[in-house]
């Protein structure tokens, strides 16, 4: 009877543990949602970013436009995501001795995926790789080829329809990006909107 | 009311035991219908509107062509009617901004000038790739700021070099060269901290203080033979560099280094790179 009685108390504390399991997976792993429903196949998310900059060490490299095409879908319920293209425009240096000779996104696509931090959403970018060709006969970074390399997480605010990068969210999220074997900046805000077959309807993580 | 005895308890344990099935059995299949009550159901939107972020709210907020624009319009972006644009885009990312901008509103600002290139083969392949990782016990970084110095390694200390390690090196390279140059520039040119040339390619670091076997040292931007790392006002970034060499270019001792590093960007294609800030007081 003991062993009834502990199998019973058993199987209720393994029911309690698996739906922790489950509360905690959904809450981990949002969706892409439009007007509030799931999306069903693939959305093209195209944007610019209303603001960015990238510190490399010690060399701030700004760029005017910064944009991005993310083709998102919900895979077994999470969202995921292909960051398919991200033109740069007009990309400077705050160093009048160094000037971007090129630069771009390698390795495209860069996966992405949603996630959970505490109660935000965020939105992972993996694999990401920058390379950036620096020149300046007085710049010491001139005629070098530097790589950004890394993860980065942001944050998505739903009310606003954005995605915000800068140092808090990439530490949230545990990401990092690297360059010069070193930690580096990143600020952009991005908003995310569709612009394919839910164009002007309301996208949220959740 | 007689309290039961351990043994009591046992005996009516099998009724308790047949309930508790039956009571086990109703609480899984309401667990299971309400998904364990955990997270909001996908197929529910009423569930996911009544989360912290209201799916409604966030509409009415992305349909305010007023709210768009505050959130950063690229001034003079026109924004026509919504939904003008066809209903699928095709094209880059960079092809369709425009376009995008138009459909969507200011949202997504319009570029201004040309595109970036990102480097091509022959570029990367003839510029110095900085693949070597580079580093120092001498030099801390901490989330998002740059690796500061330690202040020994200054003419507020020693003055003396610290210890770098390093690894990456390709093969076939024939020797390393070491510079520490100041990020800012002086009079319109980089000033040297340090220039060593020789090195073997062979070792994997300099310990603090202590010239490698071989090294021949240039001629530093105060004018004299060694190291000497000492910033004019309350501060200065610097910038450690180890180049890969693959062939010896066997400077003279007291080499000036601006001349040796052009022909070591020259012939060099792979460097290890440590910026490194120092801050007085």
């Amino acid at each position: 009877m003991r062993t009834r009685k502990t199998a019973i108390g058993a199987a209720l504390a393994a029911l309690a543990v698996l739906c922790a399991m489950f509360a905690t997976t959904a809450s981990a792993a949002p969706a892409w949602k439009f007007e509030s429903k799931s999306l069903e196949g693939k959305e093209v998310v195209l944007g610019g970013a209303i603001e960015s900059s990238m510190t490399i060490p010690g060399l701030t490299t700004k760029c005017e436009n910064f944009l991005y095409k993310l083709t998102i879908e919900n895979v077994s319920g999470t969202g995921k995501g292909s960051l398919t293209e991200m033109p740069l425009f007009n990309c400077t240096t705050n160093s009048k001795y160094c000037t971007v000779e090129k630069i771009g996104a390698e390795n495209l696509p860069w996966s992405s995926k949603l996630t959970t931090v505490s109660t935000t959403p965020y939105i992972i970018i993996e694999g990401v790789k920058v390379g950036i060709l620096y020149e300046g006969e007085a710049c010491v970074l001139g005629e070098t080829f530097v790589t950004v390399t890394g993860s980065a997480g942001g944050s998505i605010d739903n009310a606003k329809e954005t995605a915000t990068f800068n140092a808090s969210t990439l530490s949230a999220s545990g990401t990092e990006l690297k360059a010069l074997s070193q930690k580096i900046e990143w600020n952009g805000l991005f908003p995310t909107e569709a612009f394919q077959w839910h164009r002007e309807q309301a996208l949220s993580v959740s | 009311m007689a309290s039961r005895t351990g043994p009591e308890r046992l005996l009516i344990a099998p009724a308790k035991a047949a309930s508790a099935r039956a009571l086990l059995a109703l609480a899984l299949a309401a667990l299971l219908l309400s998904g364990c009550g955990g997270g909001s159901s996908e197929e529910d939107p009423a569930a996911a509107a009544g989360d912290s972020t209201s799916a409604p709210a966030a509409a009415q907020a992305g349909s305010a062509a007023g709210s768009r624009e505050a959130g950063g319009a690229a001034p003079g972006a026109a924004a026509p009617a919504k939904g003008q644009a066809g209903s699928t885009p095709s094209g880059s990312a960079a092809g369709t901004a425009q376009g995008a901008a138009a459909a969507n509103g200011a949202r997504v600002a319009v570029p201004r000038g040309p595109r970036e290139q990102a480097p091509g083969a022959k570029e990367i392949e003839e510029a110095t790739v900085a693949d070597i990782s580079l580093q120092s016990p001498a030099i801390v970084a901490s989330a998002g700021h740059l690796g500061r110095l330690d202040p020994t390694y200054t003419c507020d200390g020693k003055d003396s070099w610290p210890t770098l390690r390093w690894a990456g090196v390709p093969a076939g390279t024939a020797e390393l060269a070491l510079f520490v140059m100041n990020l800012q520039p002086v009079e319109e040119k980089i000033f040297f901290d340090w220039a060593l040339a020789g090195i073997d390619p062979g070792l994997s670091e300099i310990q603090a203080g202590a010239l490698p076997k071989g090294a021949i040292v240039g001629t530093n931007g105060f004018g004299e033979l060694g190291y000497s790392l000492c910033p004019q006002g309350a501060g200065e970034t610097y910038m450690f560099a180890l180049y890969a060499l693959p062939t010896a270019l066997s400077p003279h001792r007291g080499f000036d280094p601006l001349q040796l590093r052009k022909r070591v960007l020259d012939v060099s294609g792979n460097a290890g790179l440590l910026p490194a800030v120092y801050e007085r007081g």
